[in-house]
Formats: C-alpha cells, sequence, structure tokens
C-alpha cells in the first residue's frame, strides 16, 4: 500500500510518501500563498523521488492549518494528530511532543501514538518560529545562525517581553547598553525555552519528549529547552516531515 | 443531523414581536427593566407587573462603540452591552432596539469589570446595582441578600407604583419554576445517544430567555418540546460535548457552531445561557422573598468564593449527560471563570473526562485556529 501525507504548515508544506509503513520519499518545501500549489509541487516531488506514478497512490491524506484548502486530498486530520501518529512511528517510546512551528507552538501528550491532551500557543508568535526570525533580523544574523550564536554565550540577558514586537525594542535596547550579541541571542532563545516549559508542565509531560517542527533544527533552542526541563529530548534528523508522516500512517491505517 | 423545529423558527423570529410587545406597554404605562445577569430574580420585577429584558451583548459590532469609553482589554461581553446601550446611531452600527426602550437598568456587583461599566452607565440611564455577597456560605450572608432583595423590592415598587405583594410572589414564583422544569424537560431530550436536539437549537432557545416575556417563553418550549419527542434518532454517535465557561450572550454563536460542525454535539452547557439559568427550583412552601434569596445565591458564579459548587455541579451533569469531553470556554478578560479553569480542570483529569480549553471573543479572527483544536479534541474523542 502506498500512501502520501502532506502537512500544509504557515512556513512550509511537507509531504512523505509510504510504502507499507515505510518512508520512501519526503520533501519540504516553502509555503506559498497559493497552499494548493505548494502542495501540488510536494506531492509531485516525492512522487518522482520515488518514482511512482500517480495512479499507483492509494490514499492522500493533508495536515497542517492549510489542509482544507489541499483539493486532491482524499481526508484530512488535525497536526496534532498526525505529530502524535508520526512520532510514535519512530520512536514508540515518546509520551510528549514539542512542536514549534512558524505560527504556532503546540505541546502534546500521547499514549501509544493517541492523544491524551495538548495546548496550543497559536494567539500571538511569542514562542514561535516567528519570533525567532524577527529577532534574529534586529541582531543581523541569519535565522539559521540564532542558535549557535547563544550558545558561545556566558551569561544570557534578560529578556521579559513575550511580546515579539517589544522583544525587538527590547533588543534594540539592550544593544544600546553594550551587551554582548551572543548574550542577547541567549537570552531571547531562554525566553521562548521558558515560554514552551510553562506549556510542557501544564500538560504535565516530563521525560520522553520528542521536539520537533522547523524550530527544532535550531541546535541552540534544544539545549536550552533540555536545560529548561531538566531532561533530554528527542531530535529527528528531519524533524519537519513527522507532521506530513503521520497523515500517511493515518491513512494506511 | 437533527430535524428542522418549526417552532424554532418562531422563536428565532420572535425580536420584532417583542419589541413591538414592550412598545405598546410602555404606552400603557408599564416600566420596563434592563438586566444583564441571572442573580437579579425576574420574580420581583414581574410581582411589580414591569416587564424585563436582557441587556447582554453577544454581537461584534459594538465592541469598538465601547472602546471609546471603555478600555481594550475587558470582557467583550460587557464592551457589546455597554457599546449597544450608548449606541446613538451615528456611528453606523446597527444595533438592537430593546436596548433604547427601557426605563431602568438593575445590575449586580459580580465581576470588576461590570461593576464599573454600571457606573458609567448610570450616564444614560438609571442604574441600580443590587449588592451580592461573594462569600456564598457564610452565614452572614443570606441574611444580607435577603436585605438586598428586600431594598430591590421597594426599588421595584417605587419605580411601578406597585405594592409587590406575597400572593403575587408566589404566583411568579410558580411560574417561573414551571418555565424552570420545562427546561428540564428539553435537557433530558438530550440525554439521549444520539441527543434528540443540537446543541446550537438549543443556544437559541436559553439566549431568547431572558428576553421574551415568561408566556411567550413558556408557550414556545412548550410547542418546541412537543415536536422534539417525535424525533426518531437516526444518526450516527457523535463526541458528547459539555460547555463549561462564560456565557454566550445573543448574537454569540461561535464555538457551538465550530464544535457542531467539526463533529461534536454539544448535549449540555453549564454556563449563564445554560444549566446554571434553571438548574434549581424556587421553592414554593417557603416564604418567597427567603426563598428567592436562598435559591439565587447559590447560583454558581465564578464571582463567589470559594465556588466548589459549581466542580460539584459539572461532575453531576457530566455523569449525568454521559459526557465525552468537555470544551471550557472563556471570553478573553474574564478573570474569574479563566482562573476557575484550573480547579476544573483537575477535578475532570481526577475523574477521567478529557478538557479542551478554549479562550475567545466576539471577532471571527480565530475562527481556524478553534477549528484546528476543536478537530484534534473530536479525534482525540473517537
Amino acid at each position: 500500500m502506498i500512501s502520501v501525507g502532506i502537512d500544509s504548515g504557515s512556513a512550509t508544506t511537507k509531504a512523505v510518501l509510504l510504502n507499507s509503513n515505510k518512508i520512501v520519499a519526503s520533501a519540504i518545501l516553502p509555503t506559498t500563498f497559493d497552499l494548493l500549489s505548494a502542495a501540488e509541487n510536494a506531492y509531485t516531488k516525492v512522487l518522482a523521488d520515488a518514482g511512482i506514478d500517480k495512479d499507483c497512490v492509494n490514499g492522500v491524506y493533508a495536515t497542517g492549518y492549510g489542509r482544507n484548502s489541499i483539493k486532491f486530498a482524499d481526508k484530512t486530520i488535525s497536526e496534532i494528530t498526525a505529530h502524535s501518529m508520526g512520532v510514535y512511528h519512530l520512536y514508540p517510546n515518546v509520551n510528549g511532543i514539542i512542536d514549534i512551528g512558524g505560527q504556532d507552538s503546540k505541546v502534546i501528550s500521547t499514549n501509544g501514538g493517541r492523544v491524551t491532551d495538548f495546548l496550543m500557543n497559536d494567539k500571538c508568535a511569542a514562542g514561535t518560529g516567528k519570533f525567532l526570525e524577527y529577532t534574529a533580523k534586529a541582531l543581523e544574523v541569519p535565522i539559521e545562525e540564532l542558535g549557535r550564536l547563544a550558545l558561545a554565550s556566558k551569561e544570557p540577558a534578560s529578556i521579559t517581553s513575550m511580546c515579539t514586537v517589544f522583544a525587538e525594542s527590547e533588543v534594540i535596547s539592550l544593544r544600546a547598553r553594550g551587551f554582548k550579541k551572543e548574550d542577547i541571542a541567549a537570552g531571547l532563545i531562554e525566553s521562548i525555552a521558558r515560554r514552551v516549559a510553562i506549556m510542557v508542565r501544564q500538560v504535565g509531560l516530563k521525560q520522553n519528549i520528542a521536539f520537533v517542527g522547523g524550530v527544532a533544527k535550531n541546535a541552540g533552542i534544544k539545549v536550552f529547552l533540555e536545560k529548561e526541563l531538566g531532561t533530554s529530548l528527542y531530535v529527528l534528523p528531519e524533524p519537519q516531515i513527522t507532521g506530513a508522516l503521520g497523515a500517511a500512517l493515518y491513512c494506511i491505517n | 443531523m437533527t430535524p428542522h423545529f418549526e417552532s424554532l423558527d418562531h422563536i428565532k423570529n420572535s425580536y420584532n414581536s417583542r419589541i413591538c410587545q414592550i412598545a405598546q406597554e410602555r404606552k400603557v404605562g408599564k416600566k420596563i427593566v434592563g438586566t444583564l445577569c441571572l442573580f437579579v430574580p425576574d420574580e420581583i420585577i414581574f410581582a411589580a407587573d414591569a416587564d424585563r429584558v436582557i441587556l447582554c451583548g453577544g454581537k461584534n459590532d459594538t465592541v469598538s462603540i465601547a472602546e471609546q469609553y471603555l478600555p481594550r482589554n475587558i470582557c467583550p461581553l460587557v464592551k457589546s452591552s455597554f457599546g449597544s446601550i450608548v449606541n446613538d446611531g451615528c456611528s453606523g452600527v446597527k444595533s438592537c432596539s430593546h436596548f433604547s426602550v427601557i426605563d431602568m437598568i438593575v445590575a449586580e456587583n459580580t465581576c470588576d469589570s461590570k461593576k464599573k461599566m454600571y457606573e458609567l452607565l448610570g450616564d444614560y440611564i438609571p442604574t441600580y446595582v443590587l449588592d451580592l455577597p461573594q462569600k456564598p456560605d457564610s452565614s452572614e450572608a443570606i441574611k444580607y441578600f435577603l436585605g438586598e432583595l428586600n431594598r430591590f423590592k421597594d426599588l421595584m415598587e417605587q419605580l411601578t407604583g406597585n405594592k409587590v405583594t406575597d400572593e403575587r410572589l408566589k404566583k411568579e414564583i410558580k411560574s417561573l419554576n414551571e418555565i424552570r422544569q420545562l427546561l428540564h424537560r428539553l435537557y433530558d431530550l438530550r440525554k439521549t445517544d444520539p441527543p434528540l436536539i443540537s446543541g446550537l437549537d438549543i443556544l437559541k432557545v436559553m439566549q431568547k430567555q431572558y428576553f421574551l416575556s415568561p408566556g411567550e417563553f413558556k408557550k414556545s418550549l412548550l410547542t418546541l418540546i412537543g415536536e422534539v419527542e417525535q424525533v426518531k434518532e437516526d444518526w450516527q454517535h457523535k463526541p458528547r460535548i459539555m460547555i463549561s465557561g462564560c456565557p454566550m450572550a445573543g448574537g454569540n454563536t461561535k464555538v457551538s457552531e465550530i464544535i457542531e460542525s467539526r463533529g461534536g454535539v454539544i448535549i449540555v452547557e453549564e454556563s449563564c445561557t445554560g444549566t446554571r439559568s434553571f438548574w434549581d427550583l424556587v421553592d414554593e412552601n417557603k416564604d418567597p422573598m427567603i426563598a428567592l434569596a436562598e435559591r439565587y445565591i447559590k447560583i454558581p458564579c465564578s464571582c463567589m468564593t470559594p465556588n466548589d459548587r459549581r466542580i460539584d455541579n459539572i461532575l453531576e451533569l457530566a455523569n449525568e449527560f454521559k459526557v465525552d469531553g468537555v470544551v471550557y470556554y472563556t471570553l478573553q478578560f474574564c478573570h474569574g471563570y479563566n482562573i476557575e479553569k484550573y480547579k476544573v480542570q483537575q477535578a475532570l483529569k481526577k475523574a477521567g473526562i478529557p478538557m479542551l480549553s478554549i479562550e475567545t471573543d466576539y471577532s471571527v479572527s480565530d475562527i481556524e485556529q478553534i477549528g484546528l483544536r476543536v478537530d484534534a479534541f473530536m479525534e482525540m474523542l473517537s
């Protein structure tokens, strides 16, 4: 059985092609204004990479915030359920997931791949990829470098603003007061880690937690989160695809 | 899908006829009282031969008018209500016309936002604030509340020039108890799986409870119950959802619509537009004023402390209505219900009932975000 999962996220569109529970191909493309065409491109790419004809695909399931725009999908599921299934497939002993994406962050409690509780922050950019994007710009460093820069800090600055816009002005005032770049970066990442840790404690997760979503690629954040939570986190080599993987798995089951 | 109920159309379309009715009443000298809370006993208003309409706003349009006077960061119900009342029509925003046909407002000190908003309202319409003791289980509370109700009774007598007799009070208590019993009957029809009527239909009924006259509301309820009783349950099981938390004032159906369009069915509402409004009856065998004080002080509103009665009630309802999951619904900046969420969540966790928390306002900006949470919650429950 061949199934495809498509995760239409706010920043990137992901696709995973499965052949009987095995990942054959995956794709990560930027999400465009036209959600459908981004999804079509991701779909075409996994088909081409796997060398499989469209007609051989048994089902396509969509997830992510744009899931309802993916007209060619047979069914949609929420990304919360999708991440839970995807992570369980890769790490069966995981009972909690932290997902920090472009426009929201989620903490999910799972049991055997099933969601038992979850919390989301999507009302503002605090604790999301957007927060990092804005503040990296204020620091004049590429976003990919932000984590590494933060790890070099010995004395992280204290950033108290949760609001992305105000955090940016806080960065500017710290800069004016002569703080080092790495200390400001560390302060910013610490503030995200604190924010996410509150959600983790609210859901009641303690250990065996996976960290997924685009922000998990940022090495520094994982370190700061682990310090804040007092436990190590599972990070996949490709942390962005668990939603699409979960959707493809859901299709099979 | 539940069937279409004709009597429901009548309830939904009753707005204009009710306004005409009030206008007629005023012509012959009847006084109209506006209220914004369940704590104000209708029995006393009706016993003085006055009429009442609820003024709680559930629409987003008038929020911006209110923000010229009130801070942004207060609850949308307070802003919407205030905006509707002070709307002079020049703003280009349409608001319900019943706000302009009342003689006085009888308010109450439940939350801070309402309390302070009433001070501003006094500049537009005579506004009286009923003082609620906020530790309802203390020995002095009931005595004090009885005194407050007596002062309110005097006020109604002054406003109308009619004497509020015990006999008249007893008659009104009996009449409103009949409505409460009818609502119990209607809610019983939701206990089956699947329920015989949708939560959205019920919400539209509950939103008219304090708008229509008791006579009209009773008549509509009876016809509706008759219709619902005829329903043959031939549709699939859906996750049975209890809504618990803030009221959904007239015009506000956002979260119920999201839940029921995404696979759930609401089978009970622990809210002011739900069980809190009718669950307990007034004792007909006691001195009427004492009976009223005893019944009303026990409304489990989050302005009261401690409010364990509410937690007990939620657990009872969950059991009685065979709830699969609870959607804890709060309005932004409603500190009382937002803080009580923690206690409710702990109690539900212990009882093994999943809970989803939704905090929102009257805008449409977060429909998709709420939809995602609801989708995930439904997937979790099924």
